[in-house]
C-alpha cells in the first residue's frame, strides 16, 4: 500500500498558475494536480435532490479559496517519502485578496470567491459572493407587529467552531483488476460516497465497493464526502496501486466547520404571553464551498417556528462565500444557532412582561397535534408525542427553577445563576411527501438455520450506538435474543441504499427500516411454519423460549403444533428450499421532534469572568428509550458539546484566512472532562412517551441533545450576573468587559 | 507532519558536551513536547537534534550545600511527586499539578520549560519566587545565572548554541516561609495559562513579613517578578490596603501582551484580582499548610 499526502495550499485565496512536480516524481512519488483529475463539478453532499443541488467542487483546485485547500496530492511507498515529495512540488500562486468577513464579501467591489457554479445541471453566476438566499413568509406580521404589546429583538453571532471529531478525515482506496475501486473511508454514508465516486471517474457503480469502517465521531462532518476520499481515489487510480490518505489534525481544522451566522431576530408577543409574530434575518458564513447551504437556509426558519408557534413569520437568509473552511453539518444543523438566539429573547421576553419563562415556553411551544416543519418548509408532519410539559416540570423540580435568584441581584465576587434552555431536533428529514431532502433507509434481515439473525444495513454508527439500537429492534420484533442477532458488517455491493446517518434519524428512520424488513420475515417466518405446521399462518405467533435461548413459533390453542426457529430454517436448508430473508426500503412519513430541556446552574467568578458549571439537569423525550446508558451517554456529550460552544471554542480567523489558533487543539478549546460537571451534579431524565410512528415508540436524541445547550448557558449567566450576551463563545474576557461596562453605568 | 532530521545519541552528558562543541547547529531535544510541535509546524527546522532526555546526569532532584538541585532532565510528572520538592519547592509543586496533561507532564522536563524561553513557562513563575538560578554547561565552562535574567523576550534565553541547562537550583527556603501558585487558563486542564502567578511569603513574626516576592507569567514578553509591588509589600504588615494598593501596582507596572489567548487589558485586570486574592489569602491562614489555589484539574 502507498501513503497519500496533499500539497495544501499556504494561501486562502488565489489562482494556481504553474505547478512543477518534477522533483517529486524524481524521488519515486505519484503525482497528481487539477490537470489529473476529472473535470466534474460536484458538491460533496448529495442529500439535496440533484435539481437544487449546487455544485462548486472539484477534486483537486485551480483555484484554492481556503487555507489548506489541496493542489496536488501524492503517493509514495511511505508516509515520510510522501511528505518529502509533496514537499519538494513547487507552485505558483496569484495571491487573490482573502474575504473572511461575509458581509464585507457581500460589498460591492469585494473579489468574487466564484464566477460560476452549477445548479442542478445549469450553470449560474455568483454575484456579491452569495452563495443563495431564500426568503419565506407566513401571514401578516406588519399587522402583528404593529398590533403587538411588547416586542423583543437581539442581534446575535455565533461563531464558526469545528467538530472536534474523534478521527481525522482518512480513505484508503484499491483500484480493483476491473478498473473499480474498492474504498475503506471515513463517511457517514457509504452509498453515497460510492454514487460520488461513481460520477466523478465516470466508473459503473457496480465496480465501486465502499465499505462501513467503524468511526468514533463526526458531529456532521462526514455527511458530504470529506476532500481526501475522492483525492485518495485519484491517487489510486493513477498508480495503480491501493494508498492510504489521512489528514493531520491542523489540515482537517481547516477542512470543516459548524456554520458561523449572524442572526437578527424580532419577536412579537401580546400582554399574555402569545407570541404573535416573528422577523428573522440570517447571514449564514459557509466558507468556501456551498456544502448544504440551500437546506441550511430553509432549516434556519423551520426551527424557530417549529420551536414556538408563530402565526406571522418574515425570514430571509442569505448564504454567503468566504474564504475559510467550508460549513457544514454539525450536531444540530443549524437548530443550536436559531435556539440559541430565540430562548435568549423569550427568557427576555418574559422579564418584560413579568411572566415566569418556564410558564412562557409552555404557552406558545409547538407541541401535540401542532403542524412541524423543523426540517423546512416542504418536511411537514404533525406532533404526535410530546413530553415537554413533563420535562420542564421535572427539570425544575431537580434544579430547583423557582427558588432562583431575581436576574443580576447577586452580589460578592462568585454569582450563582440557574438558565433554562429548551428545543428539539427532528428525528430523520421523513414527510409524506417527497421534499428537497432525500431521506430514506433500507434493510435486510435474514434467518440463520441455527435461529440466529443476521441484520444488513448500511447505516452508519458514529459511536453513538446507533447499530447497537437496531439489534435490539431487530431482536424484539423477532423475539429473537440479542446476542444471536449479528450487524453484520456492510459494503455497498451488498446492502440496499440508506442515505446518510445525520438529521436525528438512525435509530427513527435506520431502526425503522431493520423493523419494516424484521416484519415481513416475520411474516414469511410464519407462513412458512404454517406450511409444516399444518397451521393458518395468521393463527401463529412468535415468542422467545428463554429456555431454548431462541425464538419460537407456535399457537396458543394447540400446544403441540409449535418449532423453533432452528427447527424451522433447518427444514428449509435440508430440504432445500430457501433462506427466509427479507429486504425493504423504507421512507418515514414523519418527522417527529425530539425534545430536550436543559437546567444549568453556573457560578460566575466576577474577579477573572471564569463560568463554572455547577449542576446540570437534562431531560429527554426520545420516546421509547431503546438503549438507556446509550442515550444518556448522548445527553452528556450534548452538554459538553454544548458548553464548549456556549463557552470556550471561538475557532478565531485571522484576516489571511488561516485558524488563530493555526489548527492546534491547545487552543482551540474543546471542552474537556475538568469542564463536564462531577457525576453528581448531572441528572439526567427521560420522559414517558411512546411515538406512534417510530420503532416501538422510539425517536431521536443526537442532535437534540446540543441544540439548547447555548441558550441555557446564556440564560444562566444571564440570572448570575444581569448580562445578557449575543455573541458565542462567552468568554472570561467578554464577561469582564460586560461587568466593567454595566458597573459604570450603574455607578 | 513531522520533517525529516538527524538525532544524535550521547550515552553521557560529557559526550553530549562534546557533540554540541561541533556545531552550533545543534539543537538539544528533551521532552520534545514544545520542540516537536515547532517542527510539525514548520516554526523550526533544525537538521540536528541531540537527544539529552535519557542523560542520567541531568536527572534526580536532590539538596547539596543549602540548595535544592534539579536536574534540568528531571519531568513535571517526576516534580509532582518527588518528596524534596514537597518540602522545599511547594510552590512549584503547585504548578506541576495544572501543568499540560498527564501524558505531556510525563515527558516534559523542567530545563525544557525554561530553556523554550516562552512567556507562559508554567514553572517559571513559582522559580522565580524561589530566587532559582539556571546552570549552563559547555564543553569547557560552567556558569549560573539568575533565573530573572535568563530568559531575555519571547523565545530568547542567554544561552549559547553550544551550552546545556544542566540543572536549577535554589536555595533552601528559611523555616515559615509560604509559597502559592495560581494558573488562569481558558479551560480547566491542559490549557496554556492566560496568567499565571506565584507569590512567596517569608515570615518574621506573625504580623510581619521580611520580604514578599510576586512572579507573572504569560502577562509580558517573558515571566517577570513584580518588583514594584514587592518593595511597597516588604516590611510591614499585610493590611487589606496595602494588599490593594499592591495588586494596583502589579497591575500598573506590567507592560501586558495581547495574545489569542486574552488581550493586554483583560490581563491587566485579572493580574489586580488575583494578586489581591492570593496575598489575602496568604495574609489570612498563613498557619494553614494547605492552599489549593489552582483551579486546575488535580489528579
Ligand atoms: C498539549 C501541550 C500542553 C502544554 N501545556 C503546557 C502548560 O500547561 N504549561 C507549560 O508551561 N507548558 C506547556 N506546554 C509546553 C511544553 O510542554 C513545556 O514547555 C515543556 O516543559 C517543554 O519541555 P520539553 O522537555 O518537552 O522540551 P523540548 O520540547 O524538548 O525542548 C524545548 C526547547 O528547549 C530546548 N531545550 C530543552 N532542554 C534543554 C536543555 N537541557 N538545555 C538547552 N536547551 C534545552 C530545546 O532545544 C527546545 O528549543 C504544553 C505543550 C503541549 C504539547
Amino acid at each position: 500500500m502507498l501513503h497519500g499526502r496533499v500539497l495544501s495550499s499556504p494561501y486562502a485565496h488565489a489562482c494556481v498558475k504553474r505547478i512543477d512536480a518534477t522533483a517529486a516524481e524524481a524521488i519515486g512519488a505519484v503525482v497528481i494536480t487539477f490537470n489529473d483529475i476529472p473535470s466534474v463539478r460536484y458538491n460533496e453532499r448529495i442529500i439535496t435532490i440533484p435539481s437544487v443541488l449546487h455544485k462548486d467542487h472539484y477534486v483537486l483546485a485551480d483555484k484554492v479559496r481556503r487555507m489548506g485547500e489541496a493542489v496536488a496530492a501524492v503517493a509514495a511507498e511511505t508516509e515520510e517519502l510522501a511528505e518529502k515529495a509533496v514537499r519538494a512540488i513547487k507552485v505558483e500562486y496569484d495571491v487573490l485578496p482573502v474575504l473572511t468577513d461575509p458581509i464585507k464579501a457581500m460589498k460591492p467591489g469585494a473579489t468574487p470567491i466564484y464566477d460560476t457554479v452549477l445548479w442542478g445541471e445549469n450553470e449560474i453566476e455568483i454575484e456579491h459572493n452569495i452563495a443563495c438566499a431564500r426568503s419565506i413568509e407566513q401571514g401578516d406580521v406588519d399587522r402583528a407587529f404593529a398590533e403587538a404589546d411588547v416586542v423583543v429583538e437581539g442581534t446575535f453571532n455565533l461563531s464558526k467552531v469545528y467538530h472536534a471529531q474523534m478521527e481525522t478525515k482518512s480513505a484508503i482506496c484499491r483500484p480493483e483488476p476491473n478498473g473499480g475501486l474498492t474504498v475503506w473511508p471515513t463517511t457517514q454514508s457509504i452509498h453515497n460516497v460510492r454514487i460520488l465516486l461513481g460520477q466523478i471517474f465516470d466508473i459503473p457503480l457496480s465496480k465501486v465497493n465502499v465499505k462501513r469502517v467503524p468511526i468514533g465521531g463526526t458531529f456532521g462532518s462526514s455527511i458530504q464526502m470529506n476532500p481526501p476520499i475522492p483525492i485518495c481515489a485519484a491517487l489510486a487510480l493513477k498508480a495503480h496501486r491501493p494508498v492510504k490518505l489521512t489528514l493531520t489534525r491542523e489540515e482537517d481544522a481547516h477542512d470543516h466547520t459548524r456554520y458561523g451566522e449572524q442572526i437578527h431576530l424580532q419577536l412579537a408577543a401580546k400582554k399574555d404571553g402569545t407570541l404573535t409574530g416573528a422577523k428573522m434575518e440570517a447571514i449564514v458564513d459557509i466558507g468556501a464551498h456551498n456544502i448544504q447551504a440551500y437546506s441550511f437556509l430553509g432549516v434556519t426558519v423551520g426551527w424557530l417556528v417549529s420551536l414556538y408557534k408563530i402565526p406571522n413569520v418574515r425570514y430571509h437568509g442569505t448564504a454567503v462565500y468566504t474564504n475559510k473552511a467550508p460549513s457544514c453539518a454539525m450536531q444540530g444543523f443549524g437548530n443550536p444557532q436559531v435556539t440559541f438566539a430565540t430562548e435568549s429573547l423569550i427568557e427576555e421576553l418574559a422579564e418584560k412582561l413579568d411572566i415566569d419563562s418556564l410558564e412562557l415556553r409552555l404557552k406558545n411551544y409547538v407541541g401535540l397535534g401542532d403542524t412541524f416543519w423543523g426540517q423546512g418548509p416542504l418536511v411537514r408532519s404533525i406532533v404526535e408525542s410530546d413530553g415537554v410539559p413533563e420535562l420542564l416540570h421535572r427539570g425544575a423540580e431537580a434544579i430547583g427553577w423557582s427558588d432562583r435568584p431575581k436576574s443580576g441581584s447577586g452580589t460578592g465576587r462568585f454569582r450563582s445563576g440557574i438558565g433554562l434552555g429548551r428545543g428539539f431536533h427532528t428525528s430523520s428529514a421523513g414527510a409524506p411527501q417527497p421534499g428537497d431532502v432525500i431521506d430514506f433507509s433500507g434493510a435486510m434481515v435474514k434467518l440463520n438455520v441455527d435461529g440466529s439473525v443476521d441484520v444488513i444495513t448500511a447505516l452508519m454508527d458514529h459511536g453513538g450506538g446507533t447499530l447497537e439500537a437496531l439489534n435490539r429492534i431487530v431482536s424484539e420484533a423477532l423475539c429473537v435474543p440479542l446476542d444471536k442477532v449479528n450487524m453484520a458488517p456492510a459494503e455497498t455491493c451488498s446492502t440496499v441504499y440508506d442515505c446518510v446517518t445525520h438529521a436525528t434519524r438512525g435509530v427513527y428512520a435506520g431502526g425503522g427500516a431493520v423493523l419494516k424488513a424484521a416484519r415481513t420475515l416475520r411474516e414469511e417466518i410464519l407462513t412458512t411454519a404454517a406450511h409444516y405446521l399444518n397451521v393458518q399462518a395468521h393463527a401463529l405467533t412468535l415468542k422467545l423460549n428463554k429456555d431454548l435461548e431462541q425464538g419460537v413459533v407456535y399457537t396458543p390453542s394447540i400446544p403441540d403444533r409449535t418449532m423453533t426457529l432452528s427447527e424451522l430454517a433447518t427444514r428449509c436448508w435440508s430440504e432445500s428450499w430457501k433462506t427466509i430473508a427479507a429486504v425493504e426500503s423504507y421512507r418515514p412519513v414523519n418527522c417527529p421532534p425530539a425534545y430536550v430541556t436543559v437546567f444549568v446552574e453556573v457560578k460566575v467568578d466576577t474577579w477573572t469572568g471564569l463560568v463554572h458549571t455547577v449542576k446540570a439537569v437534562m431531560g429527554s423525550d426520545c420516546g421509547t428509550v431503546i438503549c438507556p446508558a446509550m442515550a444518556i451517554g448522548q445527553l452528556e456529550g450534548g452538554l459538553s458539546k454544548g458548553a464548549g460552544y456556549a463557552l470556550y471554542e471561538s475557532n478565531a480567523w485571522s484576516t489571511d484566512g488561516q485558524l488563530v489558533s493555526g489548527g492546534y487543539w491547545i487552543d482551540s478549546k474543546t471542552s474537556g472532562i475538568s469542564e463536564t460537571p462531577h457525576i453528581d451534579a448531572f441528572t439526567a431524565g427521560f420522559a414517558h412517551t411512546y411515538e406512534p410512528s417510530g420503532p416501538f415508540g422510539a425517536k431521536g436524541i443526537g442532535e437534540a441533545a446540543i441544540n439548547p445547550v447555548a441558550a441555557a448557558y446564556a440564560n444562566a449567566i444571564h440570572n448570575a450576573i444581569g448580562i445578557r450576551f449575543y455573541e458565542l463563545p462567552i468568554t472570561p474576557e467578554k464577561v469582564l468587559i460586560a461587568l466593567k461596562k454595566k458597573e459604570r453605568i450603574h455607578g | 507532519m513531522l520533517p525529516e532530521f538527524e538525532l544524535l545519541m550521547p550515552r553521557t552528558l560529557p559526550e553530549a558536551l562534546e557533540m554540541m562543541n561541533e556545531s552550533s547547529r545543534v539543537i538539544p531535544l528533551a521532552g520534545g513536547t514544545s520542540l516537536l510541535v515547532d517542527l510539525r509546524g514548520r516554526i523550526s527546522r533544525p537538521q540536528m537534534l541531540i537527544n539529552i532526555g535519557g542523560l542520567d546526569e541531568l536527572r534526580g532532584v536532590r539538596v547539596e550545600e543549602g540548595y535544592v538541585v534539579v536536574g534540568s532532565a528531571v519531568t513535571i510528572a517526576d516534580l509532582k511527586h518527588n518528596v524534596l520538592i514537597a518540602k522545599h519547592g511547594q510552590v512549584l509543586q503547585q504548578a506541576t499539578r495544572v501543568f499540560a496533561n498527564p501524558l505531556v507532564r510525563n515527558r516534559a522536563t523542567i530545563g525544557g520549560n525554561l530553556a523554550y524561553g516562552s512567556p507562559a513557562a508554567d514553572a517559571a513563575p513559582p522559580l522565580l519566587v524561589l530566587d532559582a538560578e539556571v546552570e549552563l554547561t559547555c564543553k569547557d565552562a560552567k556558569r549560573t545565572v539568575p533565573l530573572k535574567e535568563f530568559i531575555t523576550g519571547v523565545r530568547e534565553t542567554v544561552r549559547h548554541p553550544r551550552e546545556l541547562v544542566t540543572a536549577i537550583r535554589w536555595p533552601i527556603l528559611p523555616e515559615g516561609s509560604v509559597g502559592v501558585f495560581h494558573k488562569l487558563g481558558l479551560r480547566k486542564a491542559d490549557a496554556i495559562s492566560v496568567l499565571s502567578i506565584a507569590v512567596m511569603l517569608h515570615r518574621k513574626n506573625t504580623e510581619d513579613y521580611a520580604q514578599v516576592r510576586i512572579a507573572l507569567g504569560a502577562v509580558a514578553p517573558t515571566p517577570i517578578r513584580v518588583t514594584p509591588a514587592e518593595e511597597l509589600l516588604s516590611g510591614g504588615p499585610l493590611t487589606p490596603e496595602v494588599i490593594a494598593r499592591a495588586a494596583q501596582l502589579a497591575s500598573e507596572s506590567t507592560h501586558a501582551i495581547s495574545d489569542i489567548r486574552g488581550s493586554a487589558a483583560y490581563r491587566k485586570r485579572v493580574i489586580t484580582a488575583l494578586v489581591k486574592r492570593l496575598l489575602t489569602n496568604l495574609a489570612e491562614g498563613t498557619k494553614e499548610k494547605k492552599h489549593n489555589e489552582s483551579e486546575g484539574y488535580h489528579s
